[in-house]
């Protein structure tokens, strides 16, 4: 019981990092929060549906594709939204509104385009199962643990040691030097946001899977749970963003495991209220708000 | 005018009112700089206790709204002693948490009935019109009781909403006010003029929650159902939205912002699918092209000039 509901933890708390992630790249990068992060989780999980229910193509390709569409969209966002309110002084609150904008629009444009109810993956995958010893483990499981753990480890390498991402992390230190020193920032903010979005994408069609449904109200939850994993692991904290999901889906998943299954959703938030009680830089964070 | 009066313009009007008392809540807090996104909570908040004081305990609802108001008011301290140590987002973030939270443990609730919501609420019309009958006045001139008494509730609003306006207005010339307004243009400098900012933010925080808790008890006590669906992130984002498109600088900007959104859906019935695509799109613009809202103190100012100088030629 207790390692089977391990697994399923880890595998809810790897979807949540993903997601997570995104907010933290761009949190780290631009210094804002991005509220359109889940609807562009949401917009990615049905382009992955839809490329699996009518072009029949294999569920890695629908991966890629809901990443490039979501990304695609980030950079839209980015252009619209974002980019307008850099080229003037705007209080720090003005970018956060106007992301909470392309949410609610994307949301209902999903709610007029895809309907309300929610639809469900062709349901190969999810019946095949292994037994591991005490734990019984979905293949839908797998894939989930081993596309997102993969993302987070190649996205880790990526920064640490690449041209471009040594690029992304001087631009997160500090934007005007990094523009100084002949780096094309605004490039950089445009990789980061389609690099975030591509996640979220990735993420969707992961939780699509895992639960079976797509919906357009999905994002609104997973945007509020990584938020909530934002806060947990330390803004513009990569390490952060990954344990602190990994720790949110294990919380939840005992949570419901053992009693109170009707409040899974305040797990999230009820951590969110402890941890900026007790330490409101997150749980990984430096008190000067570290980056990556 | 008995054509104007008739029950539909009256209840968008009524709805006016309501949201404009929102709009003077989201002023409050933003008054300190603060963008709290915990109104629609506080609002639920203050639209149960209300809601259950009145229909399971049989208070009078003169006694149950205020009390509304104050439950949630006192919520609000309780979080904002830690949430308000937080700046900006991070703020903005732990509020909208908080709504979260009080939209899942109001559907687990038992005494707030879960997700069926609160029904046969007694609403502010009817009793008023309980009360003109005992009187015995049934018909006035050519208005029936129905409209008169959905006309006094209307009174009755405008009356609460032009003492809060009031309040806003005197509070600004106060110790108080001056406060606000300090901590909003530099937070740091204000605590080093001896301004006490945790003091000054818990206090504009929690003036924003009573009187959204009052809204939300008056919303009960209009619309006879509450159901935590009323009170959810959309919600917030309505309220977020009278600010952002009248202006948060006066007080009168998000109550002229709550009356054109208010009005605006009546006018487009037949965009209502589109509404909140609509509302997403404003938002950007607004802040792409007007961040301070329609109305700021520049717009105030330079009216005053153009008409001030119209009068003198």
């Amino acid at each position: 019981m207790f390692w089977q509901q391990l697994v399923n933890g880890l595998t809810l708390g790897s979807t949540y990092s993903l997601v997570a992630l995104g907010y933290t790249l761009i949190m780290g990068v631009l210094n804002i929060i991005n509220m359109a992060h889940g609807e562009i989780f949401m917009i990615g999980a049905f382009v992955g549906l839809y490329l699996v229910t009518y072009l029949k193509v294999n569920i890695f390709v629908a991966m890629a594709g809901a990443m490039l569409a979501s990304a695609l969209l980030g950079c839209l966002m980015e252009m619209l939204a974002l980019r307008p309110l850099r080229r003037r002084a705007v209080s720090h609150l003005a970018p956060l509104i106007s992301t909470i904008g392309v949410s609610i629009f994307l949301e209902s444009l999903a709610l007029n385009l895809f309907g309300p109810q929610s639809q469900a993956f062709p349901t190969e995958l999810a019946t095949v199962q292994f037994e591991l010893g005490p734990i019984r483990i979905t293949l839908v499981q797998i894939i989930i643990l081993g596309i997102s753990f993969g993302l987070m480890f190649i996205l880790r390498f990526w920064l640490a040691k690449t041209r471009v991402g040594k690029a992304i992390r001087t631009t997160a230190e500090n934007i005007e030097t990094a523009n100084l020193l002949g780096i094309n920032t605004n490039r950089i903010i445009f990789l980061t946001v389609a690099l975030a979005s591509g996640l979220g994408g990735v993420a969707g069609v992961l939780v699509g899977l895992s639960f079976n449904a797509v919906e357009p109200t999905m994002g609104l939850s997973m945007g509020l749970k990584g938020l909530a994993v934002l806060i947990l692991g330390g803004m513009g904290n990569i390490t952060g963003a990954m344990l602190g999901g990994l720790i949110l889906g294990i919380a939840e998943v005992f949570t419901v495991a053992y009693g109170a299954s009707s409040y899974r959703d305040a797990v999230a938030f009820g951590m969110i209220i402890l941890i900026l009680f007790i330490r409101p830089q997150g749980l990984f964070g430096k008190r000067q708000g570290g980056r990556f | 005018m008995a054509i104007l009066l008739n029950q539909y313009y009256l209840q968008i009007a009524v709805f006016v009112m309501v949201n404009a008392i929102l709009g003077v809540s989201i002023y409050l807090t933003l008054s300190t700089g603060q963008l709290s996104l915990g109104n629609a909570g506080f609002m639920s908040i203050g639209a149960y206790t209300c809601a259950i004081l009145t229909v399971k305990a049989g208070l009078p609802v003169y006694l149950a709204i205020p009390l509304g108001g104050v439950a949630a008011s006192f919520i609000s301290i309780i979080i904002g002693f830690p949430a308000l140590r937080l700046t900006g987002i991070y703020l903005a973030i732990a509020t909208l948490g908080f709504g979260e939270v009080v939209r899942v443990i109001v559907l687990n609730l038992k005494i707030t009935n879960g997700a069926l919501g609160i029904s046969g609420i007694p609403t502010l019309g009817t009793k008023i019109g309980k009360i003109l009958s005992s009187f015995g006045m049934s018909k006035f001139g050519g208005f029936s009781a129905q409209q008169v008494s959905t006309l006094l509730v209307l009174v009755i609003l405008l009356l609460v909403l032009a003492f809060l306006i009031f309040f806003c207005i005197r509070l600004n010339r106060s110790r108080v006010g001056r406060a606000f307004a300090a901590i909003k243009a530099d937070e740091s400098a204000a605590e080093a003029m001896g301004i006490n900012t945790t003091y000054y933010k818990l206090l504009a925080f929690a003036l924003g929650a009573l009187i959204a808790g009052i809204a939300g008890g008056l919303s009960a006590h209009l619309t006879f159902f509450i159901g935590p669906k009323d009170f959810a992130y959309h919600r917030t984002v309505e309220i977020l939205l009278y600010a952002v498109l009248g202006g948060s600088d006066l007080v009168i900007g998000p109550i002229v912002g709550a009356l054109i959104l208010t009005l605006l859906p009546e006018v487009l019935r037949s965009a209502s699918n589109y509404r909140l695509m609509i509302y997403g799109a404003l938002l950007v613009t607004m802040m792409a092209f007007r961040p301070q809202g329609l109305i700021s103190e520049e717009t105030v100012r330079y009216w005053k000039g153009k008409l001030g100088r119209g009068s003198k030629q």
